[in-house]
Formats: C-alpha cells, sequence, structure tokens
C-alpha cells in the first residue's frame, strides 16, 4: 500500500487527501489531517474520489474520426492529424480562425501551457475556459 | 519479556521489512504522520492518531472480492503476509470488534485472511494522544490487553517486549534480544499502566449517555439538533474503527468481463437503508445519526465494557474528524446534559 | 471575478478558508454553500453554533437556512436591488464606515445618489422582501465587526452577474468589511481548479497573473521568454464569442481540453450546431463527454491520480498534487500532449517535468513567483500573492490598501431579468448543483455510492403550484422553455419559491442547459443560468 498526496478534483475548497493504492490501482482515501483546509476532514465527494479513477469508461486510446464513426488510433497519427489540421486552418483562414478552451480540472502547469500555445505556437488569443460558468 | 535498546528499534523494523510487509507511522514531507509502508527516512515514533484506523489494513475502502475474466468466475481473496508496527491499543480493540463481527454469522473470507497474515505490534500510550482519547472510559487502552501479538512499552533508554502469541514470538525469533526478568518487567509494566490511565481522563458523560439510551430517557431533541447540522459526508463511519458496513457493486468491462467490489458504506446515507420502493424507514438525517449512535453505545452497556466489549473503543477519531463536531463525545455529552426525559 | 477586481483590483477570494471559524457574521447569498463546497459550509454551521449569525439571501430554502439569524428570499435576479437596499437604510442612518470610506475608496458621493432611490418600499415592490426584514438585514450586517460575504454561481450566473458583484464590494467597502481577518468578500470557486486556469491566463485577454495582452510592456517580457515576436495584442474570443464565431465560420477549427461545453453551457442546441459547423475539432479528455463525441480527434488524457501538478483552491492556495498510478492503457497527461502539439506544430516545448513548467511560471508571473515545488513539497501550500521565495503567501488581501490603491464604488441600477416569466411561460427556471454531484457528473455518476445517493435529476417545485398543475412527488414533469425541454421526477418541496423550479446539470439524460439562457453579463459574459422563463407540465 502506498498513500500519495493529491488535491480533491471537485470543488474550490481545495481540500487534500492521500490516494491509498495498491500497485496501479487506487483503494481508497486518507484525508490530510494537516492540511489547514481540510483538517483530516472530507465531504462524500472528496471520501470516495477514487473510484471514478478506474471506471471501464476511461479514454485509454487516441480515437480519430475515419467515415464518420471515431474509431482507434495511435499516438502518431491523431498528434499528426491534430497539428497538420491547426496548421493548415492557420494557413488558409489565419490565427483567429483558431479557439482553444482550456479547463477548470486540469492543473495550472496544463493551464499556462495550453495559453501559451494558443498564442506562442498558434499566434492567437482566443483561449478561454469554463470558470466563467 | 523482552528488552529492546531504542537504538536498535529501525534495525529491528528493516530486518522485519525482509520478511513482512511493514506498514509503520511515517512523517511525510508535509507533517501529516500516516500508517504507511515502513521506510526508513521517514519512519517516526512521533506520532498521534493517524485518520484512518488500521482496519483499513484487513477491511480496505475498496476491494475486487471476484472477477470475471473471459467468462470465468475468479474469486479473490488477497492476503499479504504484514506486519503492523505502532498501531495503538484502542485501535488493538477496534480490530478484535471488527473481526468478531466479521466471523460471527459467516466468515469473511476477504478479511479474514488478511487478518491471518498480520502481526499487530502495539505500542502502548504513555498518555493521551489527544484531547479527543477516552479509552479509560471504554477499558481498550491505554494498554491493550488481550488480542496483539506483540506489544511496546516505553521505558525510557529501551522497549520492553510483551510477547501476546505464537505470531508474535514467531516474528522475534531471528532477532538478537535481551531477556527481561519478568517480575521486573511486571512491575515496570503496571507502573506504566498506572502512569498513563491515570494521565487520560474519564469521560463520564459517555456511560451516562449509555444508560440513558438503555433507560430510554435521552432527549429525541438532540438528534433533531445533530441531524440538521450533519452534512453526511460519511467521515464518522470511514474513520470509526469498528465500523464494518460495505457496499457491493458490480463493474462490467465488457462482455464476459467485470469486478464485483465492494466498498465502505455509512449508515449516515440515505441510500443506505432505502427500499426499491423509494421507501426509507430511516428517512430523516436525524434518524440515521440516532441509529448510529445507538448501534455504538446501546448495543452495550457499562458492564459490557468491563468485558472489552463495546461499539465504541474509545478513539476519539469521530470527534476529531467530525465536519461538524458530530463525534460520539459530542453527542454523549449533548444526551448527558439534556434534561428533558423522552417518553417511550 | 471582472466586478471584484473592479471594485478592488483583485477577483479573488479576499480571506481564507481557516478564517471562517472566527467571523461575527456571514452574508450568504447565491451560494448553496453546504451542497456545493461543503467543507466552507461546515465551518459555517460550526461558527454559527459559537455564536456567529448568519444572514442569508437567497430565493431557495437551502440547507443553511436553517442556521439563518434572518433569511431574505428575494425574488430571483433583484440581487441588485436588495444590496442597493441595504446599502441605502446603511447611509440613512448613519451606519457607514466613514472613515475608511474617506481614506481607502473612491467614489462614494456616486454610490449615495444612486442607492438613495432604493427606499426599503422600491426594494419590497422589487424583491418581494418586506422592508423590515430589509432594514434588519441592513443593521446586522452593519454593525457585525468581522463580516464576511459569501457568494458562488448564484450571484454570478445572471446578466447581471456583474453589478451583482459589484454590490456586494460596494456594500462591503461602505462598511469598512474588507482588509481584515474574518472579514471580505469571499467568491467560491466552483471547481478545483477555476482560480488557477484563472491565474495562469486561460483567459483571452491576459497572460498569467493578469498581465494584459494590451499592454506592450507584458507581451515583450512573454515575447523574450519565449522566443517569438508579435504577440497578439487585442484580447480574443470568450468561449461564448467562440461558439457565435464558429456559427458564423469565422473559427473553424476548436481545441477543448477537459471540458465539456455540449453539457455545461447554456442553450446546447446551439452550441452543438457551433460545433457542428468547425471544420475541425479536437477534444482531449479522460471520458468520452457529449462534445468528445463529436470531436475528429479524441486524445485520451490522465485524470487527477495519473499525474503531477498544482491546483489552486478559491482561496488562493497553490497545493502540490502528486502522481499516484499509471494512466490507462495509452492515456498521457495533458501537459504532454500539450508539449507533442505543439512540437509537431513547429514550436518545441521542452519540459522533463511539471516542476519545470512552474520554473517558468514563476518567472513570469509575479504573484506566483514564490511559489516554488521544493516549498510546496514541504508545506500544506502557499497563497498568492506570494512574490518571492521567503514570502510567506497571504492570507487575506487588501490589508493596508487595496491592490488598485483606492477601492471604487462602482454603483450599479437595479435591471430586470433578460427573460422575465410570461403568460405563456409562466415558471422561472433556477439551476444549481446537488451535493452527491459535481459539474456535469462525468466522475460523480461513475462513483458508486454517489450515484445510489442521487441516481437521477429532479425538479424541484413548490406544493401550491404542484397541486395546480396536478404533479405529485415522483411523477415525471416536462419543462420547456423557448430554446428546448427536458423532463424528469418532481419533488415537490417548499425549498422553491412559488412560481420557480429548480434542477441541476450533472444528468446527461436530463440536459437542461437545453432550456438555459445564452444570454450574457455584458461584461463578465457569464450566461444566465439562474433564472430562464419555462412552462411545466406533468407528463401523461
Ligand atoms: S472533499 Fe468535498 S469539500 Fe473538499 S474539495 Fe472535495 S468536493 Fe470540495
Ligand atoms: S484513545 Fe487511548 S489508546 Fe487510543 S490513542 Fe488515545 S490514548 Fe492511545
Ligand atoms: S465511535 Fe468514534 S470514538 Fe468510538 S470507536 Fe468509532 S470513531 Fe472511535
Ligand atoms: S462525520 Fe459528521 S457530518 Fe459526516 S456523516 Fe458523520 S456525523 Fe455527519
Amino acid at each position: 500500500m502506498t498513500r500519495t498526496r493529491t488535491v480533491c478534483p471537485f470543488c474550490g475548497c481545495g481540500c487534500s487527501f492521500y490516494l491509498v493504492s495498491e500497485g496501479d490501482r487506487v483503494k481508497g482515501i486518507e484525508p490530510s489531517p494537516q492540511n489547514p483546509v481540510n483538517r483530516g476532514m472530507l465531504c462524500v465527494k472528496g471520501w470516495t474520489a477514487y473510484e471514478f479513477i478506474h471506471s471501464p469508461d476511461r479514454l485509454t486510446v487516441p480515437l480519430v474520426r475515419k467515415q464518420g464513426a471515431l474509431v482507434e488510433s495511435t499516438w502518431d497519427e491523431a498528434l499528426k492529424i491534430v497539428s497538420t489540421r491547426l496548421n493548415d486552418i492557420r494557413t488558409k483562414s489565419g490565427s483567429s480562425a483558431l479557439a482553444f478552451l482550456s479547463s477548470a480540472k486540469v492543473t495550472n502547469e496544463e493551464n499556462f501551457l495550453f495559453m501559451k500555445m494558443a498564442r506562442a505556437a498558434f499566434g492567437t488569443n482566443n483561449v478561454d475556459h469554463c470558470a466563467r460558468l | 519479556m523482552k528488552k529492546l535498546a531504542k537504538s536498535e528499534l529501525k534495525n529491528l523494523l528493516k530486518h522485519w521489512a525482509g520478511e513482512y510487509r511493514v506498514l509503520a507511522p511515517t512523517l511525510g514531507t508535509q507533517g501529516d504522520c500516516l500508517l504507511d509502508t515502513f521506510d526508513e527516512d521517514s519512519f517516526t515514533l512521533d506520532y498521534k492518531k493517524t485518520p484512518l484506523p488500521p482496519k483499513s489494513a484487513f477491511f480496505p475502502q475498496s476491494e475486487a472480492i471476484f472477477a470475471v475474466e473471459k467468462g470465468e468466475y475468479r474469486e479473490v481473496i488477497s492476503a499479504k503476509k504484514t506486519l503492523l508496527f505502532g498501531i495503538r491499543s484502542c485501535d488493538m480493540m477496534g480490530i478484535l470488534q471488527s473481526a468478531s463481527f466479521m466471523t460471527r454469522d459467516r466468515l469473511d473470507v476477504y478479511s479474514e485472511a488478511k487478518r491471518d497474515a498480520a502481526t499487530t505490534v502495539v505500542l502502548a500510550c504513555p498518555g493521551p494522544q489527544n484531547e479527543t482519547c477516552f479509552c479509560t472510559t471504554m477499558q481498550s487502552g491505554p494498554v491493550a490487553r488481550k488480542g496483539f501479538d506483540l506489544q511496546f512499552f516505553d521505558a525510557g533508554e529501551f522497549f520492553i517486549i510483551q510477547i501476546g502469541s505464537g505470531k508474535g514470538e514467531a516474528a522475534l525469533s531471528s532477532f538478537p534480544l535481551v531477556d527481561l526478568d519478568d517480575d521486573l518487567a511486571d512491575e515496570k509494566v503496571e507502573a506504566f499502566r498506572q502512569r498513563s490511565v491515570g494521565a487520560i481522563a474519564r469521560v463520564d458523560s459517555v456511560p451516562e449517555a449509555m444508560n440513558r439510551l438503555k433507560d430510554r430517557t435521552a432527549d429525541e431533541g438532540v438528534w433533531e439538533h445533530l441531524g440538521q447540522k450533519c452534512i453526511q459526508c460519511g467521515g464518522c463511519t470511514f474513520v470509526c474503527p469498528t465500523c464494518t458496513c460495505f457496499n457491493v457493486c458490480d463493474h462490467p468491462s465488457g462482455p464476459g468481463q467485470g469486478l464485483r467490489e465492494r466498498s465502505w458504506d455509512a449508515c449516515l446515507f440515505g441510500g443506505f437503508t432505502r427500499e426499491a420502493s423509494g421507501h426509507n424507514p430511516r428517512s430523516t438525517q436525524a434518524l440515521r445519526l440516532k441509529r448510529r449512535h445507538e448501534h455504538k453505545l446501546l448495543d452495550y452497556h457499562e458492564t459490557d465494557i468491563q468485558g472489552g466489549l463495546c461499539g465504541c473503543t474509545g478513539c476519539g477519531r469521530c470527534s476529531d474528524f467530525c465536519p461538524v463536531h458530530i463525534g460520539t463525545l459530542e453527542v454523549a455529552r449533548a444526551i448527558a446534559e439534556s434534561d428533558n426525559h423522552a417518553k417511550d | 471575478m471582472v466586478g471584484l477586481a473592479a471594485a478592488f483590483g483583485s477577483g479573488a477570494m479576499t480571506n481564507s478558508i481557516g478564517e471562517f471559524e472566527d467571523a461575527d457574521l456571514f452574508l450568504v447569498t447565491g451560494s448553496n454553500t453546504t451542497a456545493q463546497h461543503p467543507l466552507i459550509g461546515s465551518r459555517m454551521i460550526n461558527a454559527v453554533e459559537k455564536g456567529a449569525k448568519l444572514l442569508l439571501i437567497d430565493p431557495r430554502e437551502i440547507p443553511l437556512a436553517r442556521f439563518a439569524g434572518l433569511h431574505l428570499r428575494q425574488n430571483i435576479g433583484t440581487d441588485v436591488a436588495v444590496l442597493n437596499g441595504m446599502m441605502n437604510i446603511i447611509i440613512e442612518e448613519g451606519l457607514l464606515d466613514r472613515e475608511y470610506v474617506e481614506n481607502r475608496t473612491e467614489g462614494f458621493e456616486a454610490l449615495k445618489a444612486l442607492v438613495g432611490s432604493y427606499s426599503p418600499r422600491v426594494v419590497e415592490k422589487i424583491s418581494g422582501i418586506d422592508r423590515h426584514d430589509l432594514e434588519k438585514a441592513a443593521r446586522m450586517y452593519a454593525a457585525a465587526d468581522k463580516a464576511m460575504i459569501v457568494y458562488a454561481m448564484g450571484i454570478t450566473q445572471h446578466t447581471t452577474g456583474t453589478d451583482n458583484v459589484k454590490s456586494c464590494a460596494n456594500l462591503a467597502m461602505l462598511t469598512g468589511h474588507v482588509g481584515r481577518p474574518s472579514t471580505g468578500v469571499n467568491p467560491l470557486r466552483g471547481q478545483n481548479n477555476v482560480q488557477g486556469a484563472c491565474d495562469m491566463g486561460a483567459l483571452p485577454n491576459v497572460f498569467s497573473g493578469y498581465q494584459s495582452v494590451a499592454d506592450a510592456a507584458a507581451r515583450k517580457k512573454f515575447e523574450d521568454a519565449w522566443g517569438v515576436s508579435g504577440l497578439d495584442d487585442k484580447p480574443g474570443l470568450t468561449i461564448g464569442a467562440m461558439m457565435t464565431a464558429a456559427l458564423r465560420g469565422e473559427v473553424r477549427a476548436l481545441y477543448v481540453m477537459g471540458e465539456n461545453p455540449m453539457m455545461s453551457d447554456p442553450d446546447s442546441s446551439h452550441i452543438e450546431q457551433a460545433l457542428s459547423s468547425l471544420d475541425f475539432l479536437v477534444v482531449q479528455d479522460i471520458f468520452l463527454s457529449e462534445t468528445a463525441a463529436k470531436a475528429d480527434v479524441v486524445l485520451p488524457a490522465a485524470s487527477f491520480a495519473e499525474r503531477d501538478g498544482t491546483y489552486t483552491n478559491t482561496e488562493r492556495r497553490v497545493q502540490l498534487s502528486r502522481k499516484a498510478v499509471s494512466p490507462p492503457g495509452l492515456a498521457r497527461p495533458d501537459w504532454k500532449i500539450i508539449c507533442e502539439v505543439s512540437r509537431l506544430s513547429g514550436y518545441p516545448m521542452d519540459y522533463g517535468s511539471t516542476a519545470d513548467i512552474m520554473k517558468e511560471i514563476n518567472l513570469l508571473t509575479p504573484s506566483y513567483t514564490g511559489i516554488t515545488y521544493p516549498r510546496l513539497e514541504t508545506s500544506h501550500g502557499l497563497q498568492w500573492p506570494c512574490p518571492n521565495e521567503e514570502h510567506p503567501g497571504t492570507a487575506y488581501l487588501h490589508r493596508d490598501r487595496f491592490s488598485k490603491g483606492r477601492g471604487t464604488f462602482l454603483p450599479c441600477d437595479f435591471r430586470p431579468l433578460a427573460e422575465p416569466p410570461d403568460e405563456e411561460y409562466d415558471f422561472l427556471l433556477t439551476t444549481g448543483r446537488i451535493y452527491f454531484h459535481f459539474h456535469t457528473g462525468t466522475m460523480t455518476r461513475r462513483i458508486s455510492t454517489l450515484a445510489r445517493e442521487a441516481p437521477e435529476a429532479k425538479i424541484e417545485i413548490h406544493p401550491e403550484d404542484a397541486k395546480q398543475l396536478g404533479i405529485r412527488n415522483n411523477d415525471m414533469v416536462e419543462i420547456a422553455s423557448r430554446r428546448g425541454s427536458a423532463k424528469a421526477r418532481a419533488e415537490v418541496t417548499t425549498c422553491v419559491p412559488k412560481k420557480v423550479v429548480f434542477s441541476t446539470f450533472h444528468f446527461h439524460e436530463f440536459p437542461i442547459n437545453a432550456l438555459t439562457n445564452p444570454a450574457l453579463d455584458p461584461s463578465a459574459k457569464i450566461p444566465e443560468y439562474k433564472g430562464c422563463a419555462v412552462k411545466v407540465r406533468r407528463c401523461a
């Protein structure tokens, strides 16, 4: 059993807990007793936050639309399509034809890189996230 | 009894780590102390009570109980040879309590396999670990009376080791230890126990509340008030060393593939007793709280405690970790202090 | 956020979660705190038990109402009138903090002139709140020493959301209730990293740390650091504008990371059309969301348990979260995917770890400069602003002066709902969250305990309305707006006022955002989720 410190993926309180895992499987939660936000307490969502991680519905392979349907693909193919299509559209219609939607569920580092990519790699300020919501 | 120089403790743990999966108090870089896999650098003796009791080693928050793979059914009983070092005596009582439940009507093979494979090492408490400890009231501590494989007493420069079982004896067999004169050891242990018991105040409101619940003279208004506060987090149940309720859930992952898992449940959730018709015999949070606390306090009473038998070990975790302070201590106080004697 | 930033110079929560238990009074409005932010709600309950007062301004009888000393149930969408009315009483009765207004704020005269017309009688007419109650509320708030205003989406998700926020700020400044421990204005962020997404510049008009794209010096700094030139100096499109531009063919490609606008955004048929008119849609997520199902390429991402990184909670605390297990199958952490896309697109980004990315954030973001991995590793997080490595972080904002210098009163007039009920659509629909689920439910509905506790959407309706429409508890009910309709079971309860129905957006089978109004607040661009006209009927 291993305990790894994480932050609750749900509301903005930011409660801190340890994921209790065995091998590559998370089996439960142990709240951080010293964290000033939650002091060893959690709400029911935090206490059960381990369960969706191993949902069989998780996406595990890149998918690419072919003849109208999403089919399993490889990273090489999927990433190549993404970069080629974004660049083509940029060349044809300009940077302002691209838009980027970031997320209030991913990390600071990821939000930072995403907006950096929009601005520095693709030359557009069309970047937003659902925080207003 | 045996004697171990304090400076040798880490060596003993390292020795054990070669043979067992050792779970021991571990200090994280942020200052949290949890019962985690032994690691020489983060091991600590300066710890209080961990949020999760050791029950999670026998009865984890979730575990697969059977798997279906390519249409084939396979029961999953997992047990690793484990040594739990540094559990508190209240938690030792919790292990015994849950084991008595898990073996009562039918054998719970999943948790019993893990208990069979486990060696428990209690570190007796020299005094209360924080302000919510009430083991002396429930007679579960600060020194374990039974159930342990080994029990350590802090005697200054060294530990006195009490051997409680063959498993305990086996755990010490290949490590060089000094024998201690039994009379002398008994004397020291008794002195330790008396000092420690003296340092942990008895909480009179707990037996008082138990009696009132039994005589049905507890004020029902207490539950109403507490029910309004409860945020239904389940925390009091999850951290309780004697709570053993679980829910079973299937997770199909494709045709002929899937897992059946059980996971901790709590009687504080509405869905715990909701029937298929939608009817719920415990329809309000007040009733659910009443039910939980009756289970902890009413189903046993003062004389049972003498025999080390109660739904509550006095570990105080529910008071430590309830976000709105509805722990056994607070509930007992509210019942004991309430004037209204409700009628039947 | 926009409203608070304009008044104070920072849009973030002014206080810390730890300060809640020491407050004397909470003014809670537009926040069903025990459901949406349970561990803040619990602190308020504890404070009330210790003697603090709770002043609740909410049309619904939310669980916190049991602890309220006074509960004002205003008509939906009349918050500005109520707050102006309170300020009017405070000024009339001389309950304002003159010294504070004088020394720390500007624009008082304009505020005084505007709120002067919001007499208790006028406000009673608009909001339905008894004028004596309004007076009590005003006095309660003004008299408290340590008073915290607490609000969430119930305040911001209106076409007048920015005005609502400004009015809260006005009220707090008028009584000197900003800039001390347990005293301030506290917007509660809905998702675990809303604050961080904003801080990191995932916004069309600012880089990280709210540095404006229009500011030449800021652009220069980022251009130098990123080795590019000519960064765009005009703000880009907001999410709503992106959808409209997509419909018009101006936006041709959309890259969505970890969001599900098909479920979370108002008027989902409009969103669906917008997404369908794109040439290219790529979605990166952990589940095949409704939005991902429409994508041309779907990239499997890691969940919180499978990646390293930091999150910033609602009290501005940046905390480090560590990877516990490997992602399933071929899934990858978002940051690695971004680096790959960028590299293949001709702009290489090389980071060995998230710690490397944080170093760049430290360098370019003044409020995060002192927030480094080694410090986060050995602490329970740091609250920004944290300008250097010795700085302990900031528990509460605007201590001796506001972030922008003087706080500015920004008086606002009451404006009615964008879509009031009429004869045909005679109910108001208001949406929100329930305790057992989160956001669009993609995660929480896959948790067995939560799915059991709240298996399906419910439409809350008042018993008198239910009786009139022949609706009993658990009957199937259809609600319809001008944009769409949806069906769910009724929950007959006095928690909602008459002529109001309440429901949630957690359940994809009950896509409530097919009904909601995309009318936006003009400055914050937040849609009006909290009030649109609907009709209600019992299904045969
Ligand atoms: S545990 Fe509950 S209160 Fe804490 S962050 Fe998670 S959802 Fe919010
Ligand atoms: S309750 Fe007693 S045995 Fe348990 S930790 Fe406290 S002092 Fe030790
Ligand atoms: S009821 Fe509370 S004090 Fe008693 S054993 Fe359970 S957690 Fe410990
Ligand atoms: S810990 Fe407290 S709030 Fe949570 S379920 Fe138990 S009594 Fe209720």
